[in-house]
C-alpha cells in the first residue's frame, strides 16, 4: 500500500555536521583517557585537568559507579559552601543553607535533565539517557568544586558586610564563574557526541539558568533568616530581588538619617 | 627544618632577572626552604616597605603597617590558592596545585623585593615631609606621597606579573594560554586584595584618627560597597 | 551509522535522533507503527504538559487540560489532513494524503515531546506562582509570568517542531524553496484552525469568571478571530 510512492527512496547526500571535520578528537584516543577512575579523588582531578577521560568513562560499562561519586561530590561540596555561605546570618542558617543549596541544585538538575536529554536528540547527538545524565553530573561537581574555591573568598565577605543584596550579589556571581566552567565542560561532552547543532543545547543553557535562579528564590532564604524553613509566600525571582533591594535601600537610608 | 642560613639569596636576583627555565624548574619542584626564603623575602620586603608607609603619621603606625603589609600579600595567596589552582587548569594551563602556588608567590616575591628596595627611597621622603597635620593631609605634600606610594605599588606589581606572565608562558608553551590564566589570576587577587586591605586599613594613617591596628568599624561594610555608595553619592549631586 | 537499514521505531532518542532520510523512510515503509508512536508521544507528551498547565487552578482543571491539549492536536492534524494532503503536490512536494498526515503527525509528536519534557520545568514555574486567591486577576503580573512562560514553552516546542520537519521536506522535495513553501502552507493553515480549536476548548490555565469545566457552552459563541478583529476594531475606533 505505502509502496505506491511514484519515487523511489533513494540514498541522499548526508547534512554535514556542524563540527568541522578535523573537529574535536575522538575520545579514548589518548591512552590515558581510557585509566579507570576509581575513586572520588581521581574523579575531581580528572575533571578539572582531564575533562577528556571523564567523558571517555561516562560511556564505558559501568559509568554508573562514576556518575554516584560525581553525584556525591557535588552534594558534599555543596553542602561545604552551603556553611560558608550560612555563616553571614549563623545561626540555623548554619545548617538550613548547606541543606537548601545542595537539594536545591539537585532539584534544579533533575528538572532539567529530561529537556536535556530532548534537546541532545534532537541536535543529532548519540549520547544515551546515562551519558546525558553523567555529563550534567559533571557539570554539578565542576562546578560545586568550584564554589570551594571561592568559598575563602566569600567566607571573607560575609564576616565583613551586613548587606544582604551585596552578598547575595556576591553567590551569584561566584555561581554563575562556576556555572559557566560547567557548561563548558557539558558542551564540550557533547561535541564529542556526534551532534549536528547545539541550538537545542543552547536553549537548555538559558532554561537551566533561569531554574537554578528561581530555586534560590524558592528555597529562600538561604542568607538570611526567617521563623519558617521554606518560604510561606510564592514569588519569582525578580520579584524577590526588587523587594530585596528596596529594603536595602530603604535599611541605608533610615541609617544615613 | 632547613636552617636559616642555608636559604640562598642569590636565588632572588634570579626571580627579578626573570630566568624563565630555572624560575620553572623551582616551581616544579617542592621546597620547603626555597618556600621559607619566600616567605622571608615578602615578610622583610613587603615590611620595610609598610613602615616607611606608616611611619609618616608616627612609629606605631609603622609598625602595624609593617605586619599588616606582608599579611595582606600571604592571605591573599593563601586565600586564593585553591582557586587559582583550578582556574590554571581549566584555562588550558595544565599545572598542579604547588605550581600554580609557587608561581604566585614568586610573583609577590618580585614585587616584594622591589618594594623593599624603594623603602629606603620613602623613608627619606617621609623623612624630608612635614609632620602629619590636618594642613599636611589637606594639601599637596599628602597628595604627594600618596602619589609616590601609588607609582612605586603599581611599578612592583606589574613588574611581578610580567614575570608570572613570563613563567606561564614557560610552563604552558602557549602566550594565549599564559595570558588567560595570568588575567584570570589578576582579577581574583585582586578581588580578595582589595577587600583585605580595606578591612585592615589604616596603612598610612590619619591625624585626625588614633593610631590602630584595625579600625573599629575594620568589619562593617566591604570595600565594593564603600565604592557603590562613593558613585551613588557623586551622581545623587547631579539630581 | 543507522542511514540505509531500517531502524526499530522504540525509543524517543532513535525517533529524535533520526536523520531525513530514515525519517522517509518509516514514513514509506512503518508508517502504521510511525503514527501509533506519534499519537502515543502527542498523547503522553502534550497531556503531562497540560496537567501541568492546568494544576495552577487546580486538580479537575489539571485533568481537563490534560485531555484537551493533545485533542487540540490531534483534531487540528485530522481537521487539516486533507488540505494538507492537497496543499503538497499543489506546491510542488509529490506526497500522498497518507504520508502529508504522518508527516505532520510526527511534527506535532516532536513537540509534545519538548512539551513533555519542559513539564517539569513548567511544573517548577507553576508551583513559584502565587496561589489563584480572590486578589489574582487576569492582568496580576505573577499570572502574566507564568502564562507568557508556559505560552513561551509552547512556542518553543512548535518552533523546534518545525524546524526538525524541515529538512525531512528539503530531502524529500529535492529542494529547499519547495519544502519552505509546503511548510509555510502548512503552518498558516494549522495556525488557522489550531486557534480556532483551541478557543472552543478553552480555557487551558483558567477563566475568572466560570468555575472548573471541560467545556463551556458559551465558549461556542463567536470565533477566535471575530474576537481578534473586534479587539482591533475597538483599539482603532478609540
Amino acid at each position: 500500500m505505502n509502496d505506491q510512492n511514484p519515487i523511489p527512496p533513494q540514498i541522499p547526500p548526508q547534512l554535514p555536521p556542524v563540527m568541522p571535520a578535523s573537529g574535536p578528537r575522538p575520545l579514548g584516543d589518548d591512552p590515558s583517557e581510557r585509566v579507570a577512575i576509581p575513586n572520588v579523588i581521581v574523579a575531581i582531578e580528572a575533571v578539572l585537568r582531564h575533562p577528556r577521560r571523564v567523558m571517555f568513562q561516562l560511556r564505558q560499562p559501568g559509568a554508573g559507579r562514576l556518575i554516584t561519586a560525581m553525584l556525591f561530590v557535588s552534594v558534599v561540596c555543596a553542602l561545604i559552601y552551603g556553611v560558608v555561605a550560612g555563616t553571614f546570618s549563623g545561626g540555623t542558617q548554619l545548617w538550613a543553607a548547606p541543606v537548601k543549596i545542595a537539594v536545591g541544585l539537585m532539584i534544579s538538575a533533575l528538572i532539567c535533565l529530561p529537556s536535556l536529554y530532548i534537546f541532545t536528540c534532537l541536535g543529532g547527538s548519540q549520547a544515551r539517557l546515562i551519558e546525558v545524565g553523567g555529563l550534567l553530573a559533571g557539570l554539578l561537581m565542576l562546578m560545586t568544586i568550584l564554589l570551594i574555591g571561592f568559598a575563602p573568598v566569600a567566607w571573607i565577605f560575609s564576616q565583613s558586610t551586613e548587606s544582604l543584596a551585596w552578598m547575595g550579589t556576591l553567590h551569584l556571581v561566584f555561581w554563575f564563574i562556576a556555572t559557566l566552567f560547567g557548561l563548558r565542560f557539558l558542551e564540550a561532552g557533547f561535541s564529542h557526541s556526534n551532534a549536528r547543532s547545539l541550538a537545542g543545547f543552547r536553549t537548555w543553557v538559558v532554561i537551566f539558568l533561569l531554574v537554578a535562579v528561581q530555586m534560590t528564590t524558592a528555597l529562600r532564604p538561604i542568607l538570611g533568616t526567617s521563623e519558617t524553613f521554606l518560604p510561606t509566600e510564592k514569588k519569582f525571582f525578580m520579584a524577590h530581588w526588587g523587594d530585596c533591594l528596596k529594603a536595602q535601600d530603604e535599611a541605608s537610608k533610615s541609617e544615613s538619617r | 627544618m632547613y636552617a636559616l642560613d642555608e636559604l640562598n639569596p642569590r636565588e632572588i636576583s634570579v626571580l627579578l632577572c626573570g630566568e624563565p627555565e630555572r624560575i620553572a624548574a623551582w616551581a616544579g619542584q617542592w621546597s620547603a626552604r626555597r618556600l621559607a626564603l619566600h616567605v622571608v623575602v615578602i615578610i622583610v620586603g613587603a615590611g620595610l616597605y609598610g613602615a616607611a608607609m606608616g611611619w609618616w603619621r608616627d612609629p606605631q603606625q609603622a609598625l602595624f603597617t609593617a605586619v599588616k603589609f606582608p599579611l595582606i600579600i600571604l592571605f591573599t595567596t593563601g586565600g586564593n590558592a585553591l582557586l587559582n589552582a583550578m582556574l590554571a587548569p581549566l584555562l588550558g594551563l595544565n599545572i598542579p596545585f604547588r605550581q600554580s602556588f609557587s608561581a604566585i608567590l614568586m610573583s609577590f616575591v618580585i614585587a616584594a623585593a622591589i618594594l623593599g628596595a624603594f623603602s629606603p627611597l620613602l623613608a627619606f621622603m617621609v623623612w624630608n615631609a612635614p609632620s602629619m597635620s590636618p594642613e599636611a593631609v589637606s594639601g599637596s605634600t599628602y597628595s604627594f606621597i600618596k602619589l609616590t606610594h601609588v607609582a612605586v605599588i603599581a611599578f612592583a606589581g606589574i613588574t611581578g606579573n610580567v614575570r608570572l606572565f613570563q613563567l606561564l608562558a614557560q610552563l604552558g608553551g602557549s602566550r594565549t594560554v599564559a595570558r588567560r590564566v595570568l588575567f584570570a589570576w589578576l582579577a581574583v587577587n585582586l578581588f580578595l586584595g582589595s577587600q583585605l586591605s580595606w578591612t585592615l586599613r589604616p596603612f598610612i594613617g590619619s591625624p585626625l584618627l588614633p593610631v590602630e591596628f584595625f579600625r573599629a568599624a575594620a568589619l562593617h561594610g566591604n570595600f565594593y560597597e564603600n565604592i557603590f555608595h562613593s558613585l551613588l553619592q557623586i551622581f545623587q549631586q547631579f539630581d | 551509522m543507522h542511514d540505509h537499514q531500517p531502524v526499530r521505531l522504540g525509543s524517543i532518542g532513535v525517533f529524535l535522533r533520526a536523520r531525513p532520510e530514515l525519517l522517509r523512510e518509516w514514513v514509506l515503509r512503518r508508517q502504521l507503527n510511525l503514527v501509533m508512536f506519534c499519537v502515543v508521544a502527542i498523547v503522553i507528551g502534550a497531556g503531562v504538559y497540560g496537567a501541568v498547565m492546568g494544576s495552577w487552578r487546580g486538580p479537575w482543571q489539571a485533568l481537563y487540560t490534560g485531555i484537551k491539549l493533545p485533542l487540540a492536536i490531534l483534531l487540528t492534524t485530522l481537521g487539516n489532513g486533507l488540505l494538507n494532503g492537497m496543499l503538497a503536490p499543489l506546491l510542488g512536494l509529490n506526497l500522498t494524503f497518507r504520508q502529508s498526515l504522518a508527516v505532520v503527525l510526527m511534527s506535532f509528536a516532536v513537540m509534545s515531546l519538548v512539551l513533555g519534557a519542559l513539564s517539569p520545568v513548567a511544573w517548577f514555574v507553576v508551583w513559584n506562582t502565587p496561589p489563584l486567591t480572590a486578589a489574582m486577576q487576569l492582568s496580576s503580573p505573577e499570572y502574566g509570568v507564568m502564562q507568557l512562560t508556559l505560552a513561551g514553552f509552547i512556542a518553543l516546542a512548535g518552533i523546534v517542531g518545525n524546524v526538525h520537519l524541515l529538512p525531512l521536506l528539503s530531502e524529500w522535495a529535492r529542494s529547499v524553496f519547495t519544502a519552505r513553501k509546503v511548510l509555510f502552507a502548512w503552518l498558516a493553515g494549522n495556525l488557522f484552525l489550531g486557534s480556532q480549536i483551541c478557543w472552543v476548548l478553552r480555557p487551558f490555565i483558567w477563566d475568572p469568571a466560570r468555575s472548573v469545566e471541560f467545556i463551556g457552552r458559551e465558549y461556542f459563541h463567536g470565533s477566535f478571530f471575530e474576537t481578534v478583529f473586534e479587539a482591533a476594531r475597538r483599539l482603532i475606533l478609540s
